[in-house]
């Protein structure tokens, strides 16, 4: 079954399932380095902002499917939103970043789960991390308020740090996982046809979806 | 091999002895500064760069005297000199003639001043927060609240305030430092102004304003371009469904100079001030040209990520640029960006047409008028 994949098996990269990811939040949280971290196991002090969308991809295991996540890194600002809210259609999962450092950060939460809601696939799996939990001196929002707020709005809760890479891991496979566990389920009760089952040849139209909304908006004429 | 151990001794750390380019960029081992080729310099080529330089100097005349002169009677020559490369002793200064930014700074005494002293601006928190993500790997804007990043915020926040419609927005910040290496803030500030509100080519505010329209705008004349130039690379790039904000939203709100390198964004500005952004859609189609026979092979993560980590050939300037000069694109951007804005506006496409026409004289009034009256508030 896993095999079925074989049409898009790339450059010898062979993959059960394709997940596209988006990592939002506030500029300077940390989302690139999280995504470096995860995907290169780099960090880097002196990075520079985030201009338009940055892009990259890692496979991992998940219950003995192989599974890639091409996860799109979007700049912060809210500026920005008018290039970067194109990437969330198709998107199946969130990573939603503040700064346990900066409480402005964690407010403005609210208004990013807004923002997926307005563009981004209703059932797309999100989940809120705390990151710069390595600053423990600096720190200004209590793990406590995030997990309860997180569990109002029915979202899953960790927190991180890129720059010691404590539960970096372990966010993208939890987010991951629970994408695969929907699909799974999903696959069974709709025999692999239903909306949002991103199994193989269908993961490639998620990017298509995703592809086509950005230059329908921008190029149409 | 004495070069070698220098190269190696980049240990973390603020040690002033660090190894920088000739640009002052801290080097890193795989640091692709040119400064290989120019070791290799020949007292031949020395020579000829002494010339050049002279024969600059003659066509700018004392502090930039001559140059209107010059421009008026040879623009051809001053166009040719240009495209071959500014010296980098004198493209400070040519910069603020060719800009129209000598002029407004001119027009303006004291304006600058009054913005960085006496105005606050919304943007302060945001402008701090990136200050020390641009350009990290410089030695001028390295050192925490140093002179460089000093200025860089001063540049920014000015602008913020002068128009607070734009404000700060994040890639401003690599324009504001590129500069800041070859003029004093003010001097930045004024070629901002001049770039942004249209001094001498068509006003780019529109890079950065709420919806970043012209972003958008810029992106999809690309891809047009992309299609007629090279239509098996645009029928490549729509199978794999790689649009433009993947990979060139950067070039435009930056005009290269967030991730190329630097020896690069230099000689693309000297032609970039002088000749209008249109450059910058060359330089993407020469760049695309250069790894066509390449790009069109790959599918579509190796494409991506072949489109942000273009080969070290493919940005030799003296390679690139005339590439870039081969591709006629003046009067097809005119009808696509009339194309693109009918098409958007409808019928209250006259009122906006005046943000793509260059309109010196409305900066100048809007400039000298600013402290009596913020520029943002007498718009439109």
């Amino acid at each position: 079954m896993a095999r079925r994949a074989a049409a898009w098996e790339q450059g010898g990269d062979e993959y059960d399932y394709l997940f596209k990811i988006v990592l939002i939040g506030d500029s300077g949280v940390g989302k690139s380095n999280l995504l470096s971290r995860f995907t290169k196991n780099t960090f880097s002090l002196d990075s520079k902002s985030t201009i338009g969308v940055e892009f990259a991809t890692r496979t991992i295991e998940v219950e003995g499917k192989t599974i890639k996540a091409q996860i799109w890194d979007t700049a912060g600002q809210e500026r920005y939103r008018a290039i970067t809210s194109a990437y969330y259609r198709g998107a199946v999962g969130a990573l939603l970043v503040y700064d346990v450092t900066k409480g402005a950060t964690f407010d403005n939460v609210k208004r990013w789960l807004k923002e997926l809601r307005d563009h981004a696939d209703s059932n797309i799996v999100i989940m809120l991390i705390g990151n710069k939990m390595d600053l423990k001196h600096l720190r200004s929002v209590a793990q406590e308020d995030a997990a309860s707020f997180a569990e109002r709005e029915g979202l899953s809760f960790i927190e991180t740090s890129a720059l010691d890479a404590t539960n970096v891991d372990r966010a993208f496979q939890t987010v991951l996982g629970e994408i695969y566990r929907i699909i799974s389920k999903k696959a069974l009760s709709t025999d692999d046809s239903g909306a949002g089952a991103v199994k193989e040849g269908q993961s490639i139209q998620v990017s298509a979806g995703d592809s086509s909304s950005v230059s329908s908006r921008c190029c149409s004429f | 091999m004495d070069k070698k151990k220098g190269v190696d001794d980049t240990e973390p750390g603020p040690a002033p002895s660090r190894p920088v380019d000739r640009f002052g960029f801290i080097k890193t081992e795989h640091s692709n500064s040119p400064e290989g080729i120019l070791k290799s310099r020949s007292t031949h080529e020395h020579e000829r760069e002494e010339r050049r330089i002279r024969k600059w100097r003659k066509m700018i005349g004392v502090g930039g005297s001559d140059w209107k002169h010059y421009v008026r009677r040879k623009p051809h020559v001053v166009k040719r000199r240009i495209r071959k490369g500014i010296p980098d002793c004198l493209r400070g200064l040519v910069w603020q003639l060719i800009s129209g930014s000598r002029d407004l700074l001119l027009m303006n005494p004291g304006v600058y001043e009054t913005l960085v002293i006496y105005e606050t601006s919304s943007s302060e928190l945001e402008i701090i927060r990136d200050i020390s993500r641009t350009f990290p790997s410089h030695i001028f804007f390295q050192q925490r609240h140093g002179p460089g990043q000093r200025s860089l915020y001063n540049v920014l926040k000015a602008y913020s305030v002068y128009d607070r419609d734009v404000g700060y927005v994040q890639g401003m910040g690599f324009i504001a430092g590129l500069l800041l290496l070859y003029m004093s803030e003010e001097d930045a500030f004024w070629l901002i102004v001049a770039l942004l509100k249209g001094a001498v080519h068509s006003p780019m505010e529109g890079l950065y304003q709420a919806g970043l329209p012209l972003v958008q705008q810029y992106l999809c004349q690309f891809e047009k371009l992309v299609t007629e130039h090279m239509p098996k690379l645009g029928q490549h790039f729509q199978d794999e469904m790689i649009n433009p904000s993947m990979y060139a939203s950067q070039w435009f709100i930056t005009v290269f100079s967030y991730s190329f390198p630097f020896h690069l964004t230099l000689r693309v500005w000297d032609v970039f001030l002088y000749e209008g952004i249109k450059v910058v859609f060359q330089v993407g189609l020469a760049l695309l040209r250069f790894c066509h026979d390449d790009l069109v092979n790959l599918p579509f993560e190796q494409l991506l990520h072949s489109l942000r980590n273009f080969p070290e050939e493919a940005t030799d300037p003296d390679t690139l640029l005339p590439l870039a000069f081969s591709f006629k694109v003046s009067s097809r951007l005119v009808e696509l960006d009339k194309e693109y804005r009918k098409k958007l506006e409808g019928p209250s496409a006259s009122s906006s047409s005046k943000r793509f026409q260059p309109l010196k004289s409305r900066v100048m009034s809007r400039a000298s008028s600013h402290v009596s009256s913020s520029p943002n508030v007498s718009k439109k």
